[in-house]
């Protein structure tokens, strides 16, 4: 390329020519994007495979230590107890919501609702919501006190009055009612796209064949919505394990029953200065997310293969 | 959010163009000394370097004010990048802890002759701010947050006590007529002496002749009998029934000020200003006298000069101004910074000093008082990490009915496993 564009060039003056300038304005353009990764997102990654193995404050000489932070941090109950709860959480938090967010994007897309935008709107105001906002909120709504509106309502129930950010399932209940609040508005939004590329003449088909509504959502709605599904099970399958906003305001104090992994990393770092194990817990953790995703993967290939 | 947390932690690797830029500005203008100061909160610093400013027309003071986590947050980044830093940071008595092993990033404020003012403040207070040898100083004291203890009178009389600030002190002398005063109030009102676990502890882990750490950096929870004793009483008025069970902070803590639904708080002078926003309403019931047993201290902040500063000189002859008596007297009546100097105690501004609020009790005498009986004490640059865990076994003793003994030998190791790191 370069050696057949020279006898062109050898007849202009000096510089590039029209391709390659139009190439090099091109990258100049993307350019930015780019660098800022590289900066912030490449660098600090490879960094921080780097700091697992060092013992470092903040300050001072960094000291190669070889496994020592994974061997301190696998030793750590703790640090167990923060991917059960993770997991727990994100189940508690995803599970039912994709199912929410289902129904609601169906009942949307249904011909009945009317103000179908504002509906659109208010389903993803939450997600744009400051997530300290929604943790500071949902901390006096699930305050431990019998006043505290949820235990009140819980009274009317007769149901005696829950801790909910010391008790082991109160604290994860909670945490979880934030992420289902956050995001189903969200997942609803993807899922009603999703619902309104499915070609219509496929229900009128099977309205003739007389088949009754749940039976067109059961056969037609949800193996046409597969992709999306995969997408939005992906999505909040990373997303859970990455839950720290909410533990971190909700559950003061870093306790155990709200201790998540990101949460344990951060304490690590930021209030323990021991960015050695905090680095070797985000190492740990990059790898758990591998694996869930591969799960997700072949789980979802299965799925696929089976469909057809 | 995990892409998030890695910007945080190593941005600080990334940002060293600020730096050059500043020298260079520097260098432009070299008559002129300009000096960035981080502050948190309201301190009313801006006032008096105005009148600094007056008198040294060579010398221009920018103060940045943010609140306090970003500060801290902030600060830190840039000490550990070695860049961006300002020519004068304010520090909180429990964040200077963090830099104890961070000295080459602060100058010895001895080398400017820090030493000749030594005597004009409280030696608890200057102590903390030296390095464990006491050959170092990293900052100049600013105010501090002596300990009472805050009653509502209503309460007392509803329990046939007395009401009377002097007749409570007299009432009160120690930490086991606070439990026999609990029980009376408890039986006669229903009402518990105190509405939060975490504030009982603090004062008499206050008064413990050591805390947390020697010098050395050894823990000394297990060896020494102090902290075990203070968990020991706490426990003991939580299993009584004794303690509410409010979290700091929260608006139900808040609210239990106003209503008056338990007896005592025990808190630093600073507290003043949040019992007043809290409980606009109950002026006249709550009084202040002084806390059982000693006193303690609680906040307070010191003036530190970052290695990076190219002014040095400059921002010490500052801060001693700033920080100077006269100046401190001034930041007392103005934004009720306490001061840590105890010549001012004795000024006419000290001692006609009433608060009406405070049924017009002389609060600021109490709290003087009580700036004079803390007790000097080495905290250890891990001291949040056993505070928050010794709390974490209190909080599981009340909430969960948890068995104590078990609750301090799970603290203690969760102490360990954490100490391990550093």
């Amino acid at each position: 390329m370069v050696s057949h564009n020279h006898t062109h060039t050898a007849v202009r003056p000096k510089g590039l020519s029209d391709k390659k300038k139009t190439a090099l304005a091109g990258y100049l353009f993307i350019s930015p994007f780019f660098l800022l990764f590289a900066v912030f997102g490449v660098f600090p990654m490879l960094f921080s495979f780097y700091l697992a193995f060092q013992k470092w404050n903040g300050f001072g000489e960094m000291t190669f230590v070889g496994f020592k932070n994974f061997s301190l941090i696998f030793t750590d109950p703790l640090f167990w107890k923060s991917i059960y709860n993770t997991i727990i959480i994100g189940l508690l938090g995803t599970g039912p919501q994709l199912i929410a967010a289902l129904i609601l994007a169906v009942a949307l897309n249904s011909a009945i609702v009317k103000f179908k935008s504002v509906f659109r709107v208010a389903y993803f105001v939450p997600n744009v919501t400051s997530i300290v906002a929604v943790a500071i909120v949902f901390t006096v709504l699930f305050s431990e006190q019998e006043a505290g509106l949820v235990n009140a309502t819980l009274n009317l129930f007769g149901i005696s009055p829950v801790s909910w950010q010391t008790s082991e399932w109160g604290a994860k209940i909670a945490i979880a009612t934030m992420i289902f609040w956050r995001w189903v508005g969200y997942n609803s939004i993807i899922f009603l796209a999703g619902l309104q590329s499915i070609p219509k003449d496929l229900y009128e088909a099977a309205e003739i064949d007389g088949a009754k509504k749940w039976q067109q959502f059961l056969f037609i709605t949800v193996p046409m919505l597969k992709p999306i599904i995969v997408f939005v099970v992906f999505t909040a399958t990373i997303g859970s394990l990455q839950i720290f906003a909410e533990p971190l305001i909700f559950g003061s104090g870093f306790r155990e029953e709200s201790m998540t992994i990101v949460l344990y990393l951060w304490r690590e770092a930021f209030t323990n200065n021991a960015f050695g194990t905090a680095s070797a817990t985000a190492v740990s953790l990059f790898l758990l997310i591998i694996v869930f995703t591969t799960i997700n993967f072949f789980a979802s290939n299965r799925l696929d293969k089976s469909g057809k | 959010m995990l892409l998030l947390a890695f910007v945080f932690m190593f941005a600080t690797a990334c940002s060293n163009q600020s730096q050059s830029d500043n020298e260079s500005k520097d260098k432009g203008s070299s008559e002129k000394v300009k000096l960035d100061m981080w502050v948190f909160g309201s301190t009313g610093y801006e006032k008096l370097a105005e009148e600094y400013m007056k008198d040294h027309p060579n010398v221009e003071i920018k103060i940045q004010s943010t609140q306090f986590d970003d500060h801290h947050n902030a600060l830190f980044t840039a000490l550990s990048a070695g860049s961006g830093a300002p020519d004068i940071a304010m520090i909180e008595v429990n964040n200077i802890e963090r830099y104890r092993e961070a000295q080459d990033r602060f100058y010895n404020l001895y080398d400017f002759g820090a030493k000749d003012i030594k005597d004009k403040y409280l030696d608890w207070k200057w102590r903390i701010g030296e390095s464990a040898d006491g050959s170092f100083l990293f900052g100049l004291p600013t105010d501090i947050g002596p300990t009472a203890m805050f009653y509502r009178a209503d309460v007392f009389e509803a329990a046939g006590l007395p009401t009377d600030p002097a007749e409570v002190a007299k009432l009160i002398p120690d930490w086991n007529a606070y439990a026999e005063v609990a029980a009376t109030i408890k039986e006669k009102t229903g009402k518990p002496i105190a509405d939060n676990v975490e504030l009982v502890y603090n004062a008499l882990r206050d008064q413990a002749p050591v805390q947390y750490f020697n010098e050395k950096e050894e823990l000394l929870i297990e060896k020494e009998p102090y902290i075990k004793q203070a968990y020991d009483y706490t426990v003991n008025l939580i299993q009584k029934g004794y303690l509410g069970s409010n979290g700091l902070w929260t608006p139900e803590w808040g609210n239990a000020m106003e209503k008056g639904s338990y007896a005592t708080l025990l808190a630093p002078a600073w507290m003043q200003g949040v019992v007043k926003g809290n409980a606009p309403n109950s002026a006249g019931k709550w009084l202040i006298t002084n806390m059982p047993g000693g006193a303690g201290n609680w906040g307070g902040s010191y003036l530190t000069i970052p290695k990076e500063s190219k002014h040095a000189k400059e921002a010490y002859d500052f801060i001693q101004w700033l920080v100077a008596p006269e100046q401190q007297l001034k930041s007392f009546k103005d934004m009720g910074l306490f001061p840590s100097t105890p010549s001012v105690y004795d000024a006419p501004e000290f001692k006609e000093y009433k608060d009406e609020y405070f049924g017009g009790v002389n609060t600021a005498q109490v709290f003087a008082e009580a700036a004079q009986k803390v007790k000097t004490v080495y905290m250890g640059k891990n001291y949040g990490i056993v505070q928050s865990e010794i709390v974490k076994a209190l909080t599981n003793v009340q909430k969960k009915k948890a068995d104590p003994e078990k609750e301090w030998k799970e603290a203690i190791k969760r102490i360990k496993r954490q100490l391990e790191r550093q």
